[in-house]
């Protein structure tokens, strides 16, 4: 498509150049159809890019969404809190908009359980999110779940603030 | 490399019966039971020639720092510093009528360890002798001939060991390994093994990722762990005797626990799409060939005894974490731990008969040795910090669990009976989830 544009301009420059040396009064004329003429095409080009940005600007943004908003959990609890199910419903609506999307889920504890009880609560908790997630209408194939138990802490204090940011679910996109 | 030097002979008749485990402990009436009591204050005298006309040997000095070493992890054990005994701790000469023991009863020494050294072609001879301080009688003397600069360590073993022998009737710690697990940088966790004694520190793996509870099959030959990675758990095994790693996806998603059976078959806790049940997979690790354990929830952490009629798991069915043991030949379960919400990371003597476990109390996890066939527990560390997944060496006497008491996770060892644990050097950075190995031959 873009060719044929280049082309046609091509096409309208040469006879421009001619028709200046030809006569005057066409040189009035010719001029403003090739703004005309170009502008259309021009147009044309610009809808079509930013058609593609706009929804690669929204997908990109649904990405965020479903990346950057984490579920949080009780200590040694994998059970769903209301505003964790209103989180997930909406990456649920998200991911069925976009189903080239599969998520990877990750469960991660605090430090004050032992390691490996942690890995196991970690997967509680990874599978209980992408549970709802089927629930809510995305298929399973599109979805994978992996523990890291206490293995990645986001944050280090030894505080109930801190060890609260540490029990969650990670969504990555992939 | 034991055959490069032999030993050569007991300096007595008489310490062959000192050196019986039974008779020395009571002849000694050393009461290690219990912690933080009872500690033993021991001294390492100055080593000396053999042949008053020479001086010591070069090994000398590297020789005393290695039986320093071997001393200096037993939590019922305190060396006197040379400063504290009168006049130092140069001796007259390393036999009983050589050795002023007044000296040493004065700075409260209850045994004394005088090391002989002398050439011995290629090699050194080398002659050990612990006596106890109060009667002079002598406790424990051993002599090793033409011992390389090489074999110098796996001789202060050999001393050390015949020591240990006689004070608890086991003297194995000296020739355990332990596998541990070691945090290399961000979300990088490695497979490291080392002796208690702090030698032969080895990595093992170099995945990346993270590779977590190590353990051991029975024969020595392969270790298995789990490792975790960009976005999901493998299995890996460790051939020792190849020096290969073997690596493969498992039937479930999350390992959260791995043993081997007495017959090197593979135990493991997982889960897939259902629940989290341990499992003993088929020699292929292909199937799973039979449900050890299975709960509504977390079943993890399987551990045997030695000859595998126990199984110790962690299962939360009750709503908390809490120690099961399943007879392994009628299948039947039974929970064994009733005290605190939050008991994990169990661990059998290899006898079966006892289980160390960490418990969550208010200021941190604990270990505590349970009795289990009377129910009576003991508490075996006192912290600070978090105490966990503890180990039983294959002696059933020394325990070595991860602790974050110095602000970074390290392994300590104590006994089952308590006792200041003691630092066991891992090379720095964090280390979790030691498990003791076969004895290293001899």
């Amino acid at each position: 498509m873009k060719s044929r544009i280049i082309v046609s301009v091509a096409v309208l420059a040469m006879i421009l150049m001619l028709g200046a040396g030809c006569a005057k009064k066409k040189v009035e004329a010719e001029p403003m159809a090739q703004p005309a003429t170009s502008e259309k095409a021009g147009e044309t080009v610009k809808g079509e890019d930013m058609e593609a940005a706009a929804k690669k600007k929204a997908m990109q943004a649904a990405m965020d969404t479903i990346t950057n908003e984490r579920i949080y959990f009780d200590f040694d609890k994998f059970e769903l809190k209301a505003e964790s199910k209103t989180v997930l419903a909406k990456k649920a609506e998200l991911l069925k908009k976009y189903p080239a999307f599969k998520v990877l889920i990750e469960g991660h504890c605090d430090e004050r359980g032992t390691e490996e009880y942690n890995l196991g609560l970690g997967e509680k908790r990874a599978k209980v999110a992408m549970e709802f997630l089927v629930i809510q209408g995305v298929d399973v194939s599109r979805l994978k779940i992996v523990s890291y138990g206490e293995e990645r802490p986001t944050c280090t204090e030894k505080t109930e603030s801190c060890w609260s940011k540490n029990r969650r679910d990670e969504f990555k996109v992939f | 490399m034991q055959a490069t030097f032999r030993v050569f002979a007991l300096l007595a008749l008489a310490l062959l019966a000192a050196a019986r485990p039974a008779a020395a402990a009571q002849a000694l009436s050393i009461d290690i039971y219990g912690p933080g009591q009872n500690v033993v204050n021991m001294c390492v005298a100055a080593p000396l020639s053999l042949d008053p006309a020479q001086p010591a040997p070069a090994a000398a000095a590297e020789f005393l720092g290695y039986v320093q070493q071997d001393l200096g992890i037993l939590p019922f054990l305190r060396l006197t510093p040379d400063n504290q005994i009168l006049g130092g701790t140069t001796l007259g000469g390393v036999s009983r009528e050589q050795i002023d023991f007044n000296r040493f009863q004065l700075s409260k020494v209850d045994l004394l360890m005088t090391l002989g050294l002398a050439p011995d072609g290629a090699g050194t001879r080398i002659e050990g002798r612990v006596y106890e301080v109060g009667t002079g009688r002598l406790m424990v003397g051993k002599a090793y001939s033409q011992v390389s600069k090489e074999n110098l360590p796996l001789a202060a073993d050999l001393l050390c060991a015949a020591f240990l022998e006689a004070l608890t009737g086991n003297g194995d710690i000296f020739r355990s390994v332990l596998a541990f697990t070691k945090n290399l940088g961000k979300n990088v966790r490695e497979i490291f093994t080392v002796q208690p004694q702090g030698r032969n520190l080895s990595q093992v793996t170099s995945l990346g990722g993270a590779s977590v509870s190590p353990v051991w099959s029975p024969d020595g030959r392969y270790l298995a762990f789990s490792h975790h990675g960009a976005s999901m758990h493998s299995l890996g095994i460790w051939d020792r005797s190849k020096d290969r790693i073997f690596r493969t996806r498992l039937p479930g998603e999350t390992i959260t626990g791995l043993a081997f059976t007495p017959e090197n078959r593979l135990v493991v806790a997982m889960s897939g799409r259902g629940a989290q049940d341990i499992f003993l997979l088929t020699p292929d690790l292909l199937k799973v060939a039979e449900t050890l354990a299975s709960g509504p929830a977390i079943e993890t952490s399987p551990r045997f005894d030695k000859e595998g009629k126990v199984m110790a798991f962690v299962s939360d069915r009750h709503g908390a974490p809490q120690i099961f043991v399943r007879d392994m030949e009628s299948g039947a379960e039974r929970r064994v731990t009733f005290n605190g919400k939050y008991n994990s990371t169990p661990a059998l003597s290899p006898d079966g008969k006892h289980l160390a476990f960490a418990r969550m109390l208010p200021e941190g996890h604990r270990i505590f040795v349970l009795d289990l066939a009377s129910g009576a527990e003991r508490q075996v560390t006192f912290g600070p910090g978090k105490d966990e997944t503890p180990t039983f060496a294959p002696d059933g006497y020394f325990i070595v669990f991860s602790s974050n008491r110095s602000g970074t996770e390290q392994l300590y060892l104590t006994t089952r009976f308590g006792g200041e644990p003691r630092l066991i050097p891992t090379g720095g950075g964090a280390v979790f989830f030691p498990a003791f190995g076969p004895l290293l031959t001899k």
